[in-house]
């Protein structure tokens, strides 16, 4: 099939604007994400990982959360197949994420594909979408396509039919810049790697990093993106279910709690939904709430 | 054996990224599934925030000496009134390094 690519015909002046918006926007998700990288790089070092393995981590898996989570289960010595589990559960929710994004990104060149793909982070599909706030919700975008585009945008037969009870796929409400997502992307990379780095330089020489209380802006980093996020009482079940069992799991040192706690916020939320009708009211159009109410 | 999971989660992760943005995927993911995707996120980041807010030394703290919690009560308030991510996470991890 056809790779029909949407070119980007501007000025290279401008696509470098375009960069460093990006850049600009994601940078302080970029520092805030510091102290994360140092504890994933000393911790990595701790448990007994080489340097280039720890920086390793960072440069090719690049996902915080499950480099933490599955360091931790090297450290507990829990085996190959359920690390993949996990991370498996830990970045599912990436494929919402590409779902989402997938009317603006599937059209471009290969390598734009890959490169963005590879980029796409909580914190890139974050800035990518929040421009939200300016939108007007529309009632036409039962396809997850990029309706907001001055031109339509080519061939979208391959685009998916979005469930519209999902409020978790906001349709960017700008034209979706390449140069702007790859920018932030790979900002946030570097700047993840730097981090890293640093931590892999510190635990060399610092013990006990782990007690600086770095873990706290992951804390802040995931607040900051799931509060908005709550737009609905069931994603609220969903949630509070989630940090409950969590917790619960994490305190009585089951290692499975992640697993567990995660799927049972899902399950709880999807059952409340089912039971109150919830998506029904929101399935013929796009309702106004699942849109751009970041106001 | 740790460059074998170290690569195997880089292809999971990258793929998980990557299979939905392939203009080639003939996408049938039914409506009930991508339902139960569209939680995917606030669950699974809630469940790996909640225990370092909470359970920071591993046992249940809920008091006003635990500057996570503190911290995270805080971000929780910024992000809610704010809506704003940057705002939220430099404040809060801020106000967090000067009290803990």
């Amino acid at each position: 099939m056809p790779e029909y690519d949407i070119t980007d015909e501007r000025d290279p002046k401008l696509k470098r604007q375009s960069f460093l918006k990006g850049l600009l926007a994601v940078m302080p998700l970029t520092i805030a994400v510091i102290p994360w990288g140092i504890l994933a790089g000393s911790l990595a070092l701790e448990i007994g990982l080489t340097a280039s393995q720890s920086q390793a981590m960072s440069a090719i898996i690049f996902a915080g959360s499950a480099q933490l989570v599955a360091l931790g289960m090297i450290k507990a010595g829990v085996g190959l197949g359920s690390i993949l589990i996990t991370t498996l559960l830990i970045t599912s929710r990436h494929l919402l994420y590409a779902m989402a994004m997938r009317s603006q990104i599937s059209p471009l060149p290969l390598k734009w594909r890959l490169g963005l793909g590879f980029l796409l982070t909580d914190e890139l599909f974050a800035i990518s979408n929040h421009s939200q706030h300016t939108a007007k919700a529309n009632n036409d975008s039962v396809e997850l396509q990029n309706n907001q585009n001055d031109k339509p945008l080519a061939d979208t037969s391959h685009s998916p039919k979005l469930p519209l009870s999902s409020s978790k796929s906001p349709l960017p409400r700008h034209k979706f810049d390449r140069w702007y997502a790859l920018g932030g992307g790979l900002t946030f990379y570097i700047g993840w790697n730097i981090a890293t780095f640093l931590g892999i330089i510190a635990g060399q020489s610092i013990d006990n990093l782990d007690e600086l209380g770095l873990d706290f802006a992951i804390a802040a980093t995931f607040i900051a993106l799931v509060v908005p996020t709550v737009k609905k009482p069931s994603i609220l079940i969903c949630v509070l279910v989630s940090l409950t069992l969590a917790v619960v799991c994490a305190v009585f040192d089951i290692q499975a709690g992640l697993l567990i706690a995660s799927l049972s916020g899902m399950f709880a939320g999807v059952t409340y939904a089912k039971l109150t009708g919830e998506h029904k009211r929101s399935e013929p159009v796009k309702s106004a709430d699942s849109v751009g109410e970041q106001s | 054996m740790i460059w074998i999971i170290i690569l195997s989660m880089a292809a999971l992760v990258f793929i998980s990224r990557y299979l939905l943005l392939e203009p080639k995927l003939p996408l049938k993911l039914s409506d009930k599934t991508l339902t139960f995707l569209s939680y995917s996120a606030p669950a699974v980041l809630t469940a790996i925030l909640a225990p370092i807010v909470f359970a920071p030394e591993g046992h249940l703290d809920i008091s006003f000496n635990n500057s996570y919690l503190v911290c995270g009560v805080v971000a929780t308030l910024l992000a809610h009134f704010t809506r704003n991510t940057l705002l939220t996470t430099v404040l809060s991890i801020g106000l967090f390094f000067i009290i803990f």
